[in-house]
C-alpha cells in the first residue's frame, strides 16, 4: 500500500510538469500580451516595450519556461505579472474559500444524492422513483450561473432569508453557514443528480444478488439487508463517481463563484487567464491539478477499507 | 436506529430554520443618527491590480487611489474645467515651463509634509524607465522637474504642450509619501493626502479606506469605504436592492430598466465622454478607397443603434464628443448622413459586395449588439459582412498588429482633453500600439501635434476642430454613439460625485 501510495506521487510530479508545459506553452501562443494588459489600452509603445523589458517576456520561450521550472522545483510558483504579488500567497487567500465552497458542495451532493438514489431504488417505478429520477435529469441539466440568479432571487432578493454574496464570516458560525447554503446548492446539485443515478442502479444490481437473496433467505432483518448487505457493497461505483465529481467540483467553482461573489481560487484563474497573468494561471492550474490527483488517490484507498478483496501491489 | 436518524434529521432542520431565521440584519450602511455613515460599500467588478498611482492604471485601482490620493490639479464635476487642487495656482513665465505653487500645511496619511520635494519625487518617479510605469507617457513632455522653494515646483517641458493640465490631473499622476514608498510598497499600502485612509486590502476579496479625520476639508461622513469585489453584474445589483452594498456603477444597458424599476435605488446619468466607433483597417491597400470607406459610412444608420442603447447612447458623428475639450456643435452633424440609397450604389457601381470582410469585435454584450446591427445594415446595402467575435485581451491584440477588416473601438477619454483622444487613437506615432485603426495621415499627424505643443487654448480648439473635421471628411471612421455614464446608489445617500468620464468620488456623500 505504501509502495502504491508513493508510486502515485511520483506519477503526480511527472503529471505536473507535463501540465506545467502545456499550460505555459497554450499561454504563450495565445493571442494576448500581458505587457499591453498592464499598460492598459493608454499605454504607448514606449511604456509597453519596457513592461515587457522588466518581466522578460522578450526572452525565447525555453529561457522563459525554464527559468520558471527551476524556480518551480525550488518551491516558488512566481510572482504576479499584475502587481508582483507572490502566486503562492494569493492562491493561500483563496484557497480555504474554494475548499470551504467544494465540501460543502460535496455534503449537499452526497446527501441529497444517496438519499434520493436509495429511495428511487427501493421503491422502484413508484412515484418517488419518477420523481427523483427527474431531478437527476434537471441537475445534471440546468446551467450553474442560472440556477445561482435563480435561487438569488428567491431567498435572498424576494424572501430575504440568505445573503446574496461574498463568504465574510467562519464556517461554522451561523452566518458563515448562511453565506453557504446558496452557493453549496448551486454547486452541488449537479453532482448530487450524478450521485443519485448511480446510487439507484448500483443499488439496483445489488439487491438482486444472490449473497443478499442468502442474507433474507436467512432471516435476516431487511434494514441489515439493505444497509449492512447492500448498501455497502453498491457503493463503490458510488464512490468512483463521488470522487470524480469532487474533482470537477474544485474545477467547477469558477461560475458559481463569480455568481456569488466568493474570492475563490476559480476566480483567481478565470481573472489570470483573462490578464494573461502566467505564473497566476500556471499556479492555480498546477494546484486543481494536484487536488484532482490527490482526492482519486485518497478515494482508491478508500476502496481497499469498503471492499477488502480490492488490494493494491 | 430509526431513532437516531430521526434524532440527527431533526438536528438538521433545525439548524437551517434558525440560520434562515434569524432575518434580516441591518443594512451595512447604517450609523448613529450622527450624521456619520459607519459602513459604505462599493460592488466593483474587478478588484484593484495595486494601490500606488503610479505602478497602476485599471479603473478599478483608479477608483480606490482616487480616494486615498490627490493630484496637483482636478477636474471640477460639472463644469469640466480643470482647477487647482494641491496645487494653489500656477503660471508659464514661458511656453515650456509651469511654475506650480503648492498648498501649504498639508500632511499625508503618514505624518510627513506634502511640499514640493513630494511633487518631484512622485514624478521622477513615475518618468523613470526603471520604474516600468505604465503611465510614464504622462511625463513623456517633461524635461525636468525642480523644487524652487518648499512650496514651488518647476516644471521644464521639453516643447510646449497644451494639454500639461489635463495629464496633471489624471488619477496616475496623484502625489504619493517619498517617505512610505522609500520605507515600504505603495502598490500595498497607500499613502496619500486624500479624504480617506488606507485601513486593509484582502485581495480579491475587498480593499477597506477609513476617514481621514484630520483632512483639510474636513472628514468625510463615511468612516468606512469598502471597495468589495463582485464579478457578476446581476449579483451586485441584487446586493444592492437587499442593502448590502450602497452603490454600483457602469450599469450595462440591458438590467437599465431592471435597476431603474427598483424602488430603494437613485439612478444616476451624466452625458460622458466614452465613445464607440467603427473603423475600416487604414493599414490595408483596399481601405485607402475612399467610395469604399463613403459606401460603409453612408450604409450604417446611427440612430438605430443609438436606439438600442436604453437611452444610454448620444447620437453626433464628431469623433470629439460633446463632453471633450475641442467639441464644436456644428461638428455634429459633420459626418457623411446616412442615405442606403446611395450606399447600394456605390456598392454596386464599384463591387464592393463580391468581397465578405470579416467585422471583429470583442465578446462583450454592447459590442456585439452593434455588430449584429451593424452587419445587418452593411448587408442591406450589399456587402458581405462576417462578424468575428473573441475575448478582450485576444481583441486588442488582434486590433494592434491589424490582423482585421472592420472593427468596432472605444475611448474613455478620462482627460476629457481632444488631443489626448486623437494622439493615441489615430496618430501614426501609434500606429502598432494604441492606434488599432491603423490610421495614419500626415496632414492629420500635423494638426494633432500642433495642438498638443502650443498652450494656447483657443488655438488648440480651432486646432482639434480641423483635424476632427479632416477625419469626418475622410470617413475615417463612424461614430456609433457617445455614451452616458450611469451609476446607482442607495437612496437614503445623496453627495456621489459623477464625473463626464465615469469616474465617481463618494467622499462627500451624506445621509439624506
Amino acid at each position: 500500500m505504501v509502495g502504491f501510495i508513493f508510486r502515485r506521487f511520483f506519477q503526480l510530479v511527472i503529471l505536473l510538469f507535463g501540465i506545467s508545459f502545456l499550460v505555459f506553452s497554450s499561454m504563450y501562443l495565445a493571442p494576448g500580451d500581458p505587457a499591453s494588459m498592464i499598460g492598459g489600452p493608454t499605454a504607448s509603445k514606449e511604456d509597453v516595450e519596457a513592461i515587457r523589458d522588466n518581466l522578460g517576456l522578450d526572452d525565447p520561450f525555453l529561457t522563459q519556461y525554464g527559468r520558471y521550472v527551476v524556480d518551480l522545483v525550488q518551491g516558488d510558483l512566481g510572482y504576479s505579472y499584475q502587481n508582483q504579488q507572490s502566486v503562492a500567497e494569493a492562491i493561500g487567500v483563496r484557497l480555504p474559500n474554494t475548499l470551504k465552497l467544494a465540501i460543502a458542495s460535496m455534503i449537499v451532493a452526497i446527501v441529497i444524492g444517496i438519499l434520493t438514489g436509495l429511495i428511487s431504488a427501493l421503491k422502484q417505478n413508484s412515484w418517488l422513483d419518477v420523481g427523483s429520477t427527474t431531478f437527476a435529469l434537471a441537475g445534471i441539466s440546468i446551467p450553474n450561473f442560472w440556477m445561482g440568479a435563480v435561487l438569488i432571487l428567491i431567498f435572498s432578493v424576494n424572501l430575504q432569508l440568505l445573503p446574496v454574496g461574498g463568504l465574510s464570516s467562519p464556517w461554522y458560525t451561523i452566518e458563515g453557514i448562511k453565506e453557504l447554503i446558496l452557493p453549496a446548492i448551486t454547486l452541488g446539485t449537479g453532482a448530487a443528480a450524478m450521485i443519485a443515478r448511480m446510487t439507484r442502479s448500483s443499488m439496483l444490481e445489488v439487491v438482486r444478488a444472490d449473497y443478499v437473496r442468502t442474507a433474507r433467505a436467512k432471516g435476516v432483518k431487511e434494514r441489515e439487508v439493505i444497509w449492512i448487505h447492500t448498501l455497502k457493497n453498491a457503493m463503490i461505483p458510488v464512490l468512483t463517481v463521488i470522487g470524480v465529481n469532487f474533482g470537477s467540483l474544485l474545477g467547477g467553482t469558477i461560475i458559481t463563484e463569480k455568481v456569488f461573489a466568493i474570492n475563490g481560487v476559480g476566480r483567481l484563474m478565470i481573472d489570470a487567464i483573462a490578464a494573461r497573468d502566467f505564473p497566476m494561471v500556471q499556479g492555480s492550474v498546477l494546484l486543481v491539478a494536484t487536488l484532482f490527483v490527490v482526492v482519486n488517490l485518497v478515494v482508491d484507498v478508500v476502496y481497499t477499507y469498503i471492499d477488502p478483496r480490492i488490494k493494491y501491489q | 436506529m430509526r431513532k437516531k436518524l430521526l434524532a440527527i434529521l431533526a438536528v438538521f432542520t433545525l439548524m437551517i430554520v434558525s440560520a434562515c431565521s434569524s432575518g434580516n440584519e441591518p443594512a451595512s450602511g447604517e450609523g448613529e443618527g450622527n450624521g456619520k455613515i459607519d459602513t459604505f460599500t462599493y460592488a466593483s467588478l474587478s478588484d484593484a491590480v495595486g494601490l500606488s498611482p503610479i505602478m497602476t492604471n485599471d479603473s478599478a485601482s483608479a477608483n480606490v487611489t482616487d480616494h486615498v490620493y490627490e493630484k496637483l490639479f482636478d477636474r471640477n464635476t460639472e463644469t469640466m474645467e480643470i482647477e487647482p487642487k494641491l496645487a494653489e495656482s500656477y503660471e508659464n513665465p514661458d511656453e515650456n515651463t509651469w511654475l506650480i505653487k503648492l498648498k501649504e500645511g498639508i500632511k499625508f496619511h503618514d505624518g510627513t509634509d506634502f511640499n514640493a520635494e513630494a511633487v518631484k519625487y512622485t514624478f521622477d518617479k513615475l518618468r523613470d524607465p526603471e520604474t516600468a510605469a505604465p503611465r510614464a507617457s504622462l511625463m513623456e513632455p517633461v524635461e525636468s522637474i525642480n523644487v524652487i522653494d518648499d512650496y514651488t515646483v518647476e516644471i521644464k517641458t521639453k516643447y510646449p504642450y497644451g494639454p500639461f493640465l489635463a495629464a496633471l490631473s489624471h488619477s496616475n499622476a496623484a502625489i504619493v509619501s517619498p517617505t512610505a514608498d522609500k520605507e515600504g510598497d505603495l502598490n500595498k499600502e497607500p499613502v496619500g493626502t486624500g479624504p480617506f485612509k488606507f485601513a486593509k486590502w484582502v485581495p480579491g476579496d475587498q480593499v477597506v479606506l477609513e476617514a481621514n479625520e484630520d483632512y483639510r476639508d474636513g472628514a468625510p461622513a463615511i468612516q468606512q469605504l469598502i471597495f468589495k469585489v463582485v464579478p457578476e453584474i446581476s449579483t451586485a445589483i441584487s446586493m444592492l436592492q437587499t442593502g448590502e452594498v450602497q452603490f454600483i456603477d457602469n450599469l450595462p444597458m440591458e438590467q437599465i430598466e431592471r435597476i431603474e424599476s427598483l424602488k430603494n435605488v437613485t439612478v444616476e446619468k451624466v452625458d460622458g465622454t466614452p465613445e464607440y466607433y467603427f473603423s475600416v483597417n487604414h493599414g490595408k491597400e483596399e481601405f485607402q478607397d475612399a467610395k469604399l470607406r463613403e459606401a460603409f459610412a453612408s450604409a450604417i444608420d446611427r440612430d438605430a443603434v443609438v436606439s438600442k442603447m436604453n437611452g444610454l447612447g448620444i447620437r453626433s458623428d464628431s469623433v470629439i464628443g460633446p463632453k471633450v475639450f475641442g467639441y464644436v456643435e456644428s461638428a455634429a452633424e459633420a459626418g457623411t448622413p446616412y442615405d442606403l440609397e446611395k450606399a447600394k450604389s456605390l456598392v454596386e457601381e464599384n463591387g464592393f459586395g463580391e468581397k465578405t470582410y470579416k467585422l471583429l469585435t470583442p465578446n462583450r454584450s454592447n459590442f456585439l449588439l452593434m455588430a449584429e446591427i451593424v452587419q445587418a445594415q452593411l448587408s442591406e446595402a450589399g456587402f458581405n459582412i462576417e462578424i468575428e467575435s473573441m475575448e478582450w485581451a485576444s481583441f486588442l491584440d488582434t486590433a494592434r498588429q491589424g490582423n482585421f477588416d472592420l472593427t468596432f473601438l472605444s475611448w474613455s477619454n478620462l482627460t476629457a482633453d481632444g488631443s489626448e483622444l486623437f494622439y493615441p487613437n489615430f496618430h501614426s506615432d501609434n500606429v502598432g500600439a494604441s492606434n488599432r485603426a491603423q490610421y495614419s495621415n500626415e496632414a492629420f499627424d500635423q494638426l494633432v501635434d500642433e495642438s498638443r505643443t502650443t498652450t494656447d487654448q483657443d488655438k488648440r480648439l480651432e486646432l482639434l476642430d480641423q483635424a476632427n473635421r479632416l477625419m469626418l471628411d475622410e470617413d475615417a471612421v463612424v461614430i456609433m454613439y457617445h455614451s452616458i455614464v450611469t451609476a446607482a446608489m442607495d437612496q437614503s445617500y445623496e453627495g456621489l460625485l459623477l464625473e463626464a468620464t465615469g469616474k465617481w468620488n463618494l467622499s462627500e456623500v451624506t445621509r439624506k
